[in-house]
Protein backbone atom coordinates (compact mmCIF):
# COMPACT_ATOMS: atom_id res chain seq x y z
CA UNK A 1 0.00 0.00 0.00
CA UNK A 2 1.39 3.54 -0.69
CA UNK A 3 -0.33 6.91 -0.86
CA UNK A 4 0.43 9.44 -3.68
CA UNK A 5 -0.34 12.83 -3.32
CA UNK A 6 -1.14 15.16 -6.25
CA UNK A 7 -1.83 18.46 -6.12
CA UNK A 8 -3.53 20.98 -8.22
CA UNK A 9 -4.83 24.85 -8.50
CA UNK A 10 -7.25 26.95 -8.57
CA UNK A 11 -8.16 30.50 -7.97
CA UNK A 12 -11.35 32.03 -6.89
CA UNK A 13 -12.87 34.86 -4.78
CA UNK A 14 -14.67 34.75 -1.49
CA UNK A 15 -16.10 37.17 1.22
CA UNK A 16 -16.49 35.79 4.72
CA UNK A 17 -19.71 36.97 6.46
CA UNK A 18 -22.41 34.82 8.55
CA UNK A 19 -26.02 36.10 7.78
CA UNK A 20 -26.68 34.90 11.30
CA UNK A 21 -24.14 37.73 12.61
CA UNK A 22 -24.69 41.07 12.78
CA UNK A 23 -22.57 43.63 10.50
CA UNK A 24 -19.97 44.05 13.72
CA UNK A 25 -20.24 40.72 14.74
CA UNK A 26 -18.88 39.52 11.16
CA UNK A 27 -16.49 41.97 11.71
CA UNK A 28 -15.35 40.87 14.76
CA UNK A 29 -15.31 37.09 13.59
CA UNK A 30 -13.65 37.67 10.05
CA UNK A 31 -11.22 41.07 10.08
CA UNK A 32 -10.67 42.02 6.81
CA UNK A 33 -11.73 38.79 5.37
CA UNK A 34 -15.18 40.19 6.02
CA UNK A 35 -14.41 43.38 3.18
CA UNK A 36 -18.39 43.47 1.21
CA UNK A 37 -16.25 43.78 -2.14
CA UNK A 38 -14.80 40.18 -1.47
CA UNK A 39 -11.11 39.37 -2.36
CA UNK A 40 -9.56 36.10 -3.79
CA UNK A 41 -6.85 33.66 -3.20
CA UNK A 42 -5.03 30.97 -5.62
CA UNK A 43 -6.30 27.81 -3.80
CA UNK A 44 -3.94 24.82 -3.86
CA UNK A 45 -5.42 21.27 -3.21
CA UNK A 46 -3.68 18.29 -2.46
CA UNK A 47 -5.16 14.22 -2.86
CA UNK A 48 -4.03 11.99 -1.36
CA UNK A 49 -5.17 8.56 -2.85
CA UNK A 50 -4.45 5.02 -1.13
CA UNK A 51 -3.93 1.71 -2.77
CA UNK A 52 -1.45 -1.24 -3.92
CA UNK A 53 0.88 -0.53 -6.51
CA UNK A 54 0.14 -2.49 -9.85
CA UNK A 55 3.40 -5.15 -10.92
CA UNK A 56 2.72 -4.39 -14.12
CA UNK A 57 2.25 -0.58 -14.53
CA UNK A 58 4.08 0.56 -11.62
CA UNK A 59 1.29 2.87 -10.36
CA UNK A 60 -0.68 3.14 -7.50
CA UNK A 61 -3.56 5.70 -9.58
CA UNK A 62 -4.13 6.26 -13.09
CA UNK A 63 -2.96 9.83 -12.98
CA UNK A 64 -4.73 10.92 -16.01
CA UNK A 65 -7.94 9.63 -14.42
CA UNK A 66 -7.12 11.65 -11.32
CA UNK A 67 -6.45 14.48 -13.32
CA UNK A 68 -9.73 14.27 -15.09
CA UNK A 69 -11.77 13.58 -12.16
CA UNK A 70 -10.24 16.55 -10.23
CA UNK A 71 -11.02 19.19 -13.23
CA UNK A 72 -14.05 17.52 -13.85
CA UNK A 73 -15.65 17.41 -10.22
CA UNK A 74 -13.26 20.61 -8.36
CA UNK A 75 -10.98 22.74 -10.96
CA UNK A 76 -13.48 23.51 -13.47
CA UNK A 77 -16.37 24.13 -11.55
CA UNK A 78 -14.46 26.48 -8.96
CA UNK A 79 -12.02 28.12 -10.77
CA UNK A 80 -12.04 31.69 -11.36
CA UNK A 81 -15.78 32.00 -9.32
CA UNK A 82 -17.16 34.03 -6.94
CA UNK A 83 -17.64 31.14 -4.31
CA UNK A 84 -20.33 32.56 -2.35
CA UNK A 85 -22.62 33.71 -5.28
CA UNK A 86 -21.90 31.14 -7.83
CA UNK A 87 -21.22 27.51 -5.69
CA UNK A 88 -24.43 26.49 -4.26
CA UNK A 89 -23.26 25.76 -1.05
CA UNK A 90 -21.83 28.77 -0.52
CA UNK A 91 -24.92 30.80 -0.40
CA UNK A 92 -25.83 29.28 3.02
CA UNK A 93 -22.75 28.22 4.04
CA UNK A 94 -19.97 30.75 4.90
CA UNK A 95 -16.59 29.91 2.40
CA UNK A 96 -14.19 29.86 5.38
CA UNK A 97 -10.71 27.16 4.36
CA UNK A 98 -12.70 24.42 6.40
CA UNK A 99 -16.35 25.03 4.56
CA UNK A 100 -14.47 24.71 1.10
CA UNK A 101 -12.31 21.66 2.11
CA UNK A 102 -15.83 20.21 2.91
CA UNK A 103 -17.47 20.88 -0.22
CA UNK A 104 -14.55 19.89 -2.01
CA UNK A 105 -14.31 16.71 -0.07
CA UNK A 106 -18.02 15.95 -0.73
CA UNK A 107 -17.60 16.44 -4.87
CA UNK A 108 -14.45 14.35 -5.13
CA UNK A 109 -16.05 11.05 -3.16
CA UNK A 110 -19.52 11.88 -5.26
CA UNK A 111 -17.45 11.40 -8.45
CA UNK A 112 -14.96 8.53 -7.57
CA UNK A 113 -16.98 5.76 -7.95
CA UNK A 114 -17.30 6.93 -11.53
CA UNK A 115 -13.71 7.43 -12.17
CA UNK A 116 -12.31 4.54 -10.05
CA UNK A 117 -15.23 1.80 -9.66
CA UNK A 118 -12.37 -0.89 -8.13
CA UNK A 119 -10.20 1.65 -6.16
CA UNK A 120 -7.64 3.24 -5.32
CA UNK A 121 -9.14 5.28 -1.97
CA UNK A 122 -9.59 8.54 -1.40
CA UNK A 123 -7.93 9.17 2.13
CA UNK A 124 -7.00 12.64 2.23
CA UNK A 125 -8.27 15.79 0.60
CA UNK A 126 -5.89 19.32 2.00
CA UNK A 127 -6.59 23.01 1.21
CA UNK A 128 -3.98 25.70 1.39
CA UNK A 129 -6.04 29.17 0.69
CA UNK A 130 -2.59 30.88 1.29
CA UNK A 131 0.78 29.31 2.57
CA UNK A 132 0.06 29.67 5.97
CA UNK A 133 -3.92 28.44 6.20
CA UNK A 134 -4.21 24.80 5.55
CA UNK A 135 -7.33 23.00 6.30
CA UNK A 136 -7.50 18.97 5.58
CA UNK A 137 -9.85 16.00 5.71
CA UNK A 138 -8.90 12.45 6.77
CA UNK A 139 -10.83 9.75 5.46
CA UNK A 140 -10.05 6.71 8.04
CA UNK A 141 -12.54 4.38 7.89
CA UNK A 142 -13.83 1.68 5.37
CA UNK A 143 -15.49 3.40 1.99
CA UNK B 1 7.77 9.83 18.25
CA UNK B 2 8.61 10.42 14.70
CA UNK B 3 11.84 12.54 13.28
CA UNK B 4 12.81 12.85 9.50
CA UNK B 5 15.25 13.44 7.08
CA UNK B 6 15.37 15.20 3.27
CA UNK B 7 17.85 14.71 0.83
CA UNK B 8 17.93 15.08 -2.93
CA UNK B 9 18.92 13.43 -6.22
CA UNK B 10 18.63 13.93 -9.30
CA UNK B 11 18.23 11.34 -11.43
CA UNK B 12 16.34 10.27 -15.27
CA UNK B 13 13.99 7.61 -16.05
CA UNK B 14 11.66 6.16 -18.38
CA UNK B 15 7.96 4.72 -17.52
CA UNK B 16 7.70 1.84 -20.16
CA UNK B 17 6.28 -1.41 -19.51
CA UNK B 18 7.72 -4.01 -21.89
CA UNK B 19 4.73 -5.84 -21.38
CA UNK B 20 1.95 -2.53 -22.45
CA UNK B 21 1.84 -1.98 -26.08
CA UNK B 22 2.94 1.62 -27.40
CA UNK B 23 -0.49 3.04 -27.30
CA UNK B 24 -0.65 1.28 -23.57
CA UNK B 25 2.27 3.02 -22.44
CA UNK B 26 1.35 6.22 -23.69
CA UNK B 27 -2.18 6.13 -22.36
CA UNK B 28 -0.68 4.79 -19.15
CA UNK B 29 2.08 6.90 -18.82
CA UNK B 30 1.80 9.95 -20.96
CA UNK B 31 4.72 12.33 -21.59
CA UNK B 32 6.69 10.37 -18.90
CA UNK B 33 6.54 7.43 -21.47
CA UNK B 34 9.30 9.17 -24.04
CA UNK B 35 11.65 6.70 -24.64
CA UNK B 36 14.69 8.70 -24.81
CA UNK B 37 14.15 9.59 -20.99
CA UNK B 38 13.65 12.74 -19.00
CA UNK B 39 14.55 13.75 -15.18
CA UNK B 40 13.50 15.30 -12.15
CA UNK B 41 15.39 16.57 -8.93
CA UNK B 42 13.44 14.29 -6.65
CA UNK B 43 13.19 15.18 -2.66
CA UNK B 44 13.38 11.90 0.14
CA UNK B 45 12.27 12.58 3.33
CA UNK B 46 12.98 9.96 5.70
CA UNK B 47 11.37 9.55 8.99
CA UNK B 48 12.08 7.29 11.98
CA UNK B 49 9.91 6.23 14.29
CA UNK B 50 11.29 5.37 18.37
CA UNK B 51 12.00 6.99 21.62
CA UNK B 52 15.01 9.02 22.47
CA UNK B 53 17.72 7.77 23.75
CA UNK B 54 17.91 8.65 27.63
CA UNK B 55 21.46 9.93 27.87
CA UNK B 56 21.78 11.36 24.17
CA UNK B 57 18.10 12.49 23.99
CA UNK B 58 17.98 10.91 19.90
CA UNK B 59 16.23 8.42 18.87
CA UNK B 60 19.32 8.01 15.94
CA UNK B 61 22.22 10.75 15.37
CA UNK B 62 21.11 12.06 12.13
CA UNK B 63 24.53 12.60 11.08
CA UNK B 64 24.35 8.69 11.05
CA UNK B 65 21.18 8.34 9.15
CA UNK B 66 22.34 11.06 6.91
CA UNK B 67 25.87 8.91 6.25
CA UNK B 68 23.65 5.81 5.72
CA UNK B 69 21.01 7.89 3.04
CA UNK B 70 24.07 8.81 1.44
CA UNK B 71 25.55 5.37 1.04
CA UNK B 72 22.57 3.57 0.28
CA UNK B 73 20.74 6.05 -2.14
CA UNK B 74 22.44 8.97 -2.65
CA UNK B 75 25.28 7.20 -4.30
CA UNK B 76 23.52 4.44 -6.10
CA UNK B 77 20.54 6.95 -7.47
CA UNK B 78 21.94 10.28 -8.13
CA UNK B 79 23.02 11.06 -11.43
CA UNK B 80 21.58 7.94 -13.10
CA UNK B 81 19.27 6.59 -15.61
CA UNK B 82 17.55 4.32 -12.89
CA UNK B 83 16.26 1.73 -15.63
CA UNK B 84 19.90 1.04 -16.76
CA UNK B 85 22.08 1.97 -13.57
CA UNK B 86 19.68 0.97 -10.67
CA UNK B 87 18.29 -2.38 -9.58
CA UNK B 88 15.66 -3.30 -9.66
CA UNK B 89 14.16 -1.13 -12.63
CA UNK B 90 16.07 -3.24 -14.93
CA UNK B 91 12.76 -5.73 -14.10
CA UNK B 92 9.94 -3.17 -13.10
CA UNK B 93 8.97 0.45 -13.94
CA UNK B 94 10.75 3.09 -12.05
CA UNK B 95 7.23 5.50 -10.79
CA UNK B 96 7.55 7.04 -8.13
CA UNK B 97 5.71 4.52 -6.33
CA UNK B 98 8.52 1.84 -6.86
CA UNK B 99 11.00 4.47 -6.17
CA UNK B 100 9.57 4.97 -2.55
CA UNK B 101 9.30 1.06 -1.91
CA UNK B 102 13.23 0.31 -3.44
CA UNK B 103 13.98 3.14 -0.89
CA UNK B 104 12.43 1.75 2.00
CA UNK B 105 14.02 -1.96 1.42
CA UNK B 106 17.61 0.09 1.03
CA UNK B 107 17.11 1.66 4.45
CA UNK B 108 14.62 -0.85 6.47
CA UNK B 109 17.38 -3.92 6.91
CA UNK B 110 20.10 -0.85 8.30
CA UNK B 111 17.90 0.15 11.24
CA UNK B 112 18.11 -1.46 14.16
CA UNK B 113 18.13 -0.88 17.75
CA UNK B 114 16.00 2.10 19.25
CA UNK B 115 15.00 3.17 15.60
CA UNK B 116 12.47 1.84 13.13
CA UNK B 117 11.84 3.13 9.58
CA UNK B 118 8.27 4.91 9.81
CA UNK B 119 7.70 6.31 6.63
CA UNK B 120 9.62 7.21 3.24
CA UNK B 121 7.87 10.10 1.26
CA UNK B 122 9.21 10.76 -2.16
CA UNK B 123 8.45 13.80 -4.11
CA UNK B 124 8.83 13.54 -7.92
CA UNK B 125 7.41 17.11 -8.59
CA UNK B 126 5.87 19.81 -6.54
CA UNK B 127 2.83 18.35 -7.54
CA UNK B 128 3.50 14.77 -7.40
CA UNK B 129 4.73 12.62 -4.28
CA UNK B 130 4.68 9.44 -3.37
CA UNK B 131 4.67 7.84 0.52
CA UNK B 132 5.38 4.07 1.65
CA UNK B 133 5.52 2.87 5.58
CA UNK B 134 6.21 -0.58 4.32
CA UNK B 135 3.07 -1.97 3.89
Amino acid sequence: MVYVSRKYQFSASHRLHSHALSEAENYETYGKCNNPHGHGHNYEVELTIAGPVDSLTGRAVDLTALDSLAERAILGPFRYRNLNHEIPAFRNAVPTTENLGLELDRRLRAAWPAFFPHGPKLEKVRIWETERNICEIVHTGPE
Amino acid sequence: MVISKKVEFSASHICRSDQLSDAENERVYGAAANPLGHGHNYIVEVAIEGEPDPITGMILDLKRLKEMLEEKVLNVYDHRLLNREVEPFDRIVPTVENIAIDIWNRVAPLLTGRARLYSVKVHETSELSVEYRGQ
